[in-house]
């Protein structure tokens, strides 16, 4: 079974470059995004990028407030119950990013679009409001008849709108387990990461464990990615950190309110670069900096209990080290 | 007698809003407010709600306080189900399955559409910009409003945001009124109800304008009109909207345990 695990700065120095189409997020802001490959993007120092973001989690917000990404497409773009997201309200407001809006369906069927490979997808949502009539990314045409155009059912010889399909060149896509492999499970709802998977051109698993083998073939129906859609694997604990990851951790509510904060002002922004993306030089510096205390607290979460039936093929820390070895690359595992 | 009870506006809005909602129904709520309202609901009145999040989370109630968003662990710890947006949003709104949704709103107009984009400074104009105060974006609300058999709006009585028309129509209500929304063909009713902090607001038949249905034990129709940015009617039969009860009060609060709807 080939081995695809390297490590965060090797996915972030493979699979990304200034200018590409880049997704991640696809879940609600407080629930598991990958967050750590947008703080490795910003390690590198890529810009200009085009973000396709299911819903703007902290990692779009990052980028944005950063202005590492002058382009975005998104269905939601606030915190939630946290908040509105300042970095990325900061570089709306102000023109240095262009949001192109959608509704969360919208960004689904794009997504699912992409993946079948369709040249488009009837639109029966979002027509008839601004969505369908407003282009930040044409802004001349007014109504826009470029970004979801009117076309006329086949069928019924009804007015529909077309959503433009989405491949986008890289996807970072957070999951609960993997195998080193690719094979992953993800705990929680998916929002769209099952369609994104198949969208994307390249995909880069970000897993908060990984697991044995065994544990895949346990649950065959529960690997909604599976390895033969993933070019790399990346184990990071706390990936999704200060966001949730169900089963694994709960919210650092502190760390989003702070992180929000900072993200609202460019000087705030380049204390929370220089203290939270550029601060750690492994994993085990990155779990520091969380804070150990913390790490315990968050951890035990009411929805730890969803862990249970896999916990016993998660595979030691020291093991996936093993594992990620610069070598390990062009080793065969004994599945 | 419950004259006698102390309760915020806001959990007399949430109240209100719930009582919208029928036992048996299929039902989707976004998070904060809505949430509550719903999950009141299925608490008070409607056991045998279905309900489910945008993101694909069934069967949840919520556990140890208010869920910071739809994917929260405060749900994710109790759910029968979990899916996706395609699933939710889709397969079960866009569809026409979904009885009733209830959304927020920064801005509402007298035909119930709904901004929560972005506040400009006067009409955006021919040539898109970006806004002056930029908001979370439509999110899964206008496929709610699309799809949902009826929908429910909530928002905070202030003239600045019950406005003639929106800066940016996010979720479709009326469109223009009349006949205008239907021309569309969604496969959702429109909005039935506008609840707000002040009183509730229905659609009248044939213009479909929002007219006052009734007001709050709290407020009176002169507030609710000097609150609201268009010359709001009052339907002939409106009245006074009864006080949450003990047991409605209870209720909410057993969903509401950590309080968010107790600040004044």
């Amino acid at each position: 079974m080939p081995n695809k695990l390297i490590s965060l700065a090797e996915a972030g120095r493979r699979f990304s470059w200034d200018g590409m189409c880049y997704a991640s997020g696809a879940a609600l802001p407080v629930g598991s995004d990958a967050l750590v490959f947008g703080r490795e993007l910003l390690r590198q120092k890529r810009k200009d990028l085009h973000a396709i973001f299911h819903c703007c989690g902290q990692q779009l917000n990052l980028l944005a407030a950063a202005g590492a990404a002058t382009k975005a497409e998104c269905g939601f773009a606030a915190l939630e119950v946290v908040g509105f997201a300042n970095g990325l309200r900061r570089a709306v407001e102000s023109g240095r990013l262009a949001l192109e809006d959608y509704s969360n369906l919208a960004m689904a069927l794009r997504l699912l679009g992409g993946a079948l490979n369709w040249p488009f997808v009837p639109a029966t949502v979002n027509i008839g409001s601004d969505l369908q009539d407003r282009s930040a990314f044409a802004p001349d045409a007014y109504p826009s008849r470029e970004k979801i155009p009117a076309i006329t059912d086949p069928f019924s010889g009804k007015e529909i709108g077309a959503f433009s399909p989405l491949k986008p060149d890289v996807a970072a896509i957070h999951v609960t387990l993997a195998d080193a492999n690719g094979n992953a499970i993800l705990l929680g709802t998916e929002w769209s990461r099952f369609e994104l998977s198949r969208a994307a051109k390249r995909v880069v698993v970000i897993a908060d464990a990984i697991v044995d083998p065994g544990c895949i073939r346990q649950y065959p129906n529960l690997v909604r990615i599976p390895e033969l859609l993933v070019e790399a694997v990346v184990y990071w604990p706390f990936a999704a950190w200060p966001h949730s990851s169900p089963g694994m951790y709960d919210m650092d509510e502190e760390h989003m309110f702070f992180m929000n904060k900072a993200l609202a002002s460019e000087q705030g922004t380049a204390d929370y670069i220089r203290d939270f993306v550029e601060s750690y030089s492994d994993l085990d510096s990155y779990l520091d900096m969380i804070g150990r205390d913390k790490i315990a607290h968050l951890s035990d979460s009411v929805s730890s209990f969803l862990l249970d039936p896999y916990r016993r093929w998660i595979l030691p820390a020291d093991e996936v080290a093993r594992l990620t070895a610069p070598d390990a690359g062009s080793k065969e595992i004994a599945a | 007698m419950s004259a006698a009870l102390d309760y915020t506006r806001q959990e007399m809005m949430a109240i209100a809003t719930g009582r919208e909602i029928r036992d048996g129904e299929l039902a989707i709520f976004g998070v904060g407010l809505s949430m509550l309202a719903g999950f009141f609901a299925q608490a008070n009145h409607a056991p045998n709600l279905r309900s489910m999040t945008e993101g694909g989370v069934y069967g949840a109630t919520p556990v140890g306080g208010l869920p910071w968003g739809i994917e929260c662990n405060r749900l994710a710890a109790n759910a029968t189900s979990f899916t996706s947006a395609l699933d939710a949003l889709g397969f079960l709104v866009a569809s026409g399955r979904c009885d009733v949704g209830v959304i927020g709103a920064a801005q509402v107009d007298k035909f119930g559409n709904v901004n929560t984009t972005g506040i400009w400074d006067g009409d955006i104009g021919p040539h898109y910009r970006p806004p002056k105060t930029r908001l979370p974006g439509a999110g899964g609300a206008n496929d709610i409003a699309c799809g949902a058999g009826r929908f429910i709006v909530m928002a905070s009585h202030e003239r600045k945001r019950f406005t003639n028309k929106v800066d940016y129509i996010s979720s479709p209500g009326y469109l223009d009124g009349g006949d205008s929304r239907a021309r569309k063909g969604f496969v959702g009713g429109g909005p039935s109800a506008i609840v707000t902090t002040l009183g509730i607001l229905r659609p009248e038949p044939g213009t479909r304008e929002f007219v006052l249905d009734g007001w709050f034990a709290f407020s009176s129709v002169d507030e609710i009109k000097a609150h609201t940015g268009w010359d709001l009617r009052v339907a002939p039969d409106a009245r006074e909207i009864p006080e949450p009860t003990a047991t409605e009060l209870a209720n909410l609060r057993r969903v509401d345990e950590t309080g968010a709807l107790r600040k004044k």
